[in-house]
């Protein structure tokens, strides 16, 4: 058998658990089948993966769950063809591979001692939630933290049980949102567009490191309002979500003028996301 | 300097294929000339450039990367033996053909290694020949290559007007491919060598395409010369430098293999978001990508042009895009 390495080969995972999230978005907990796996694979928050559903092919989602969580990561994914829909129908005890992690990661070490606002839309708060609790896992390294979240629906909130507990915490600041006509009798949370609840929230700029996750619509009326708020683009962290297949740099997909985001990404701050030819 | 006669040069394609080397060459099959295995030095047709490239001797259209099987109730993955893959030659490449593998060993192995491509490249040996077969589609010379460039072949031959053939080794491997056959060759001061066919393209000013392109991400040029484009494809799959892919399963959930296998980005669907979203949402942000790709993004990370003027998307494409226009075009704009 051959000595090289085989950058295209998966590890295989078991499905520990299945949840939820929304009617069509669903957490996966995966636990390496190879204890070696298991131990040393470390990530770092905003990393991806290709998680492969045999038969059907590979899908690029973040690794959901926290570095400062160990023997197992999380993947948390929206059904909306054929791989996701293929992952979607497999079960507790079933297999898939893994290839990752891939990609750049936020620099939580510069944001020591920094408060931190996280905004996100829809199915892109896993790349944060990654993100959260990596630092309330750290908790006395940051001053305040503030989660803006909103979803179309009550229904579209995803990590439902997630949203109650830092609600409840002491530590957390969060302003959960639906669009107007999303929201039941019941809902306690704020009626209204992501950008325009922010704007109420009105978290300070000062020492403070916004963190920006959503489709390109909502990024696009949220980085004004920061701008408003006083945040800097060098204080804007956000990812970018461009298709990808080989998440190394090879098969030319996932590029943004001549940055790989797959390599040089898929975090990046505003700056330079407003220096890159507008493609993305 | 070495010579080797048309008929030597026949013999040495018999030898390394009883070798058992696999010897890729341009042959005559139906009616156009291709890369295949030769099976004997006859075979071997150098009055016209394939009409494919050699690139998928390195990175093959389409390949298993992995197997999988489920045994009993677990899943096993297989890796591919690479070590199986052949020692190969390739015969008789031009120069654009010759020079394609040392622009994308640069993308295949910065990084993470594509060892798939890798090895191929690792067992093969390139013999090159001096291109006097050109046509008005040709424009190497204005990327920086000519008909004469022995970089990028491990052995290059330049046809005389005897009949025989120039040889110079230029790398270790074109040396070790003389010394194992050194009876073949001959010492001599050789014929004077066929003349090359004239290129319709002037000189490139390379750099200076390039800045114009970092300039007019957004131009009407895009729309004028692309918006025709039809997405087929062909100008990608035929070019010895493009090397887009996609990964794919195919088999059933128990049993199958996962493949990597070209792909192209004037596709429609090719940066097409889950969600709907697609960035390059018309055919000219596609095409302005391609050229965008070899002319600046390929340089800007790896020092290359990822175009080696070979003229094959010009011939191909059924709307008659023509690259070598638009560059010329792009260069007569560009301060
Ligand atoms: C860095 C990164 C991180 C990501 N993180 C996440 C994450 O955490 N969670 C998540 O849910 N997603 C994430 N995504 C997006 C995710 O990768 C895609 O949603 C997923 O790969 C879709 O795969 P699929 O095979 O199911 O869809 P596909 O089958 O590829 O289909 C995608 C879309 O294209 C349409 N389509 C496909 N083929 C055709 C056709 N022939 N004709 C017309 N329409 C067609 C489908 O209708 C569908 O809407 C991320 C992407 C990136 C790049
Ligand atoms: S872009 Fe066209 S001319 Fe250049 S190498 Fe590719 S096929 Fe040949
Ligand atoms: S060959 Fe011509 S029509 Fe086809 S994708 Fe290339 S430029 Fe477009
Ligand atoms: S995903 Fe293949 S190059 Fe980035």
């Amino acid at each position: 058998m051959c000595e090289s390495k085989n950058i295209y080969l998966p590890n295989l995972a078991t499905i520990e658990t299945i949840v939820d999230e929304t009617p069509d978005v669903r957490t996966l907990r995966l636990v390496f089948q190879d204890e070696a796996v298991r131990e040393n694979f470390n990530f770092r928050a905003g990393q991806f993966a290709e998680y492969s559903s045999f038969g059907f092919g590979e899908s690029t989602f973040c690794i959901a769950s926290a570095p400062t969580r160990k023997g197992y990561i999380e993947c948390c994914f929206r059904s909306v063809g054929r791989v996701t829909e293929s992952l979607r129908r497999l079960e507790v005890g079933d297999t898939v591979g893994v290839r990752g992690p891939y990609g750049n990661s936020f620099p939580i070490e510069e944001f020591y001692g920094k408060s931190l606002v996280f905004i996100a839309g829809g199915i892109a708060l896993p790349p944060l939630r990654t993100v959260i609790w990596n630092c309330l896992d750290l908790r006395d390294k940051f001053k305040d933290i503030t989660i803006v979240y909103g979803a179309r629906s009550e229904a579209d909130l995803v990590y439902k049980h997630e949203l109650k507990e830092w609600q409840e915490r002491g530590d957390v600041r969060l302003v959960k949102c639906v669009d107007p006509g999303g929201a039941g009798p019941d809902f306690d949370g704020k009626v209204g567009f992501v950008p325009t609840v922010l704007e109420e929230a009105a978290p300070s700029a000062e020492n403070t490191i916004a963190l920006v996750c959503g489709p390109p619509i909502m990024i696009k009326f949220t980085l004004p309002v920061l701008e408003r708020l006083g945040f800097s683009d060098d204080n804007i962290y956000t990812t970018l979500e461009n298709r990808m297949k080989c998440g190394v740099g090879k098969c030319g997909r996932c590029n943004v003028g001549n940055v790989y985001v797959c390599k040089d990404g898929p975090v990046f701050t505003a700056r330079e996301v407003k220096a890159m030819s507008q493609e993305f | 300097m070495q010579i080797i006669t048309e008929q030597n040069l026949r013999n040495l394609i018999d030898l390394l294929v009883k070798e058992a080397k696999l010897v890729v060459g341009p042959k005559l099959s139906g009616s156009v000339v291709l890369y295949e295995p030769l099976t004997a030095g006859t075979e071997l047709t150098l009055d016209a450039l394939p009409r494919r490239s050699s690139k998928e001797l390195f990175f093959p259209v389409c390949e298993d990367i992995l197997s999988y099987k489920r045994e009993g109730g677990a899943m096993k993955v297989t890796d591919v033996d690479r070590s199986k893959f052949p020692e190969t030659v390739l015969f008789g490449a031009p120069p654009c053909d010759a020079g394609s593998p040392s622009i994308l060993d640069a993308v295949m192995s910065w990084d993470y290694k594509d060892e798939f491509y890798l090895e191929r490249r690792k067992k093969s040996t390139i013999v090159g020949i001096a291109c006097t077969k050109g046509d008005d589609a040709c424009f190497c010379r204005a990327v920086g290559l000519a008909p004469d460039t022995e970089n990028g072949s491990d052995l290059f031959l330049t046809p005389l007007k005897d009949g025989s053939y120039a040889c110079n080794a230029v790398t270790e491997k074109g040396q070790a491919l003389v010394a194992a056959h050194k009876n073949l060759f001959a010492e001599g001061a050789g014929a004077e060598p066929v003349p090359f066919v004239d290129q319709a393209v002037q000189k490139l000013d390379l750099v200076k395409i390039k800045k114009w392109l970092e300039e007019h991400f957004e131009d009407p040029l895009w729309e004028r010369i692309a918006d025709i484009c039809v997405g087929c494809g062909a100008c990608a799959f035929i070019c010895p430098a493009c090397h887009c892919f996609d990964i794919n399963d195919e088999g059933s959930t128990d049993d199958g293999v996962r493949r990597k296998h070209w792909d192209a980005c004037g596709f429609a669907k090719f940066t097409n978001h889950a969600s709907g979203h697609n960035p390059r949402d018309v055919q000219n942000k596609r095409y302005r990508n391609r050229i965008m790709h070899k002319f600046k993004y390929y340089d800007d990370k790896f020092g290359k042009t990822l175009c080696t003027g070979c003229g094959r998307c010009i011939r191909a494409c059924p709307v008659g895009i023509d690259i070598a226009e638009i560059l010329e075009t792009i260069n007569g704009k560009a301060e």
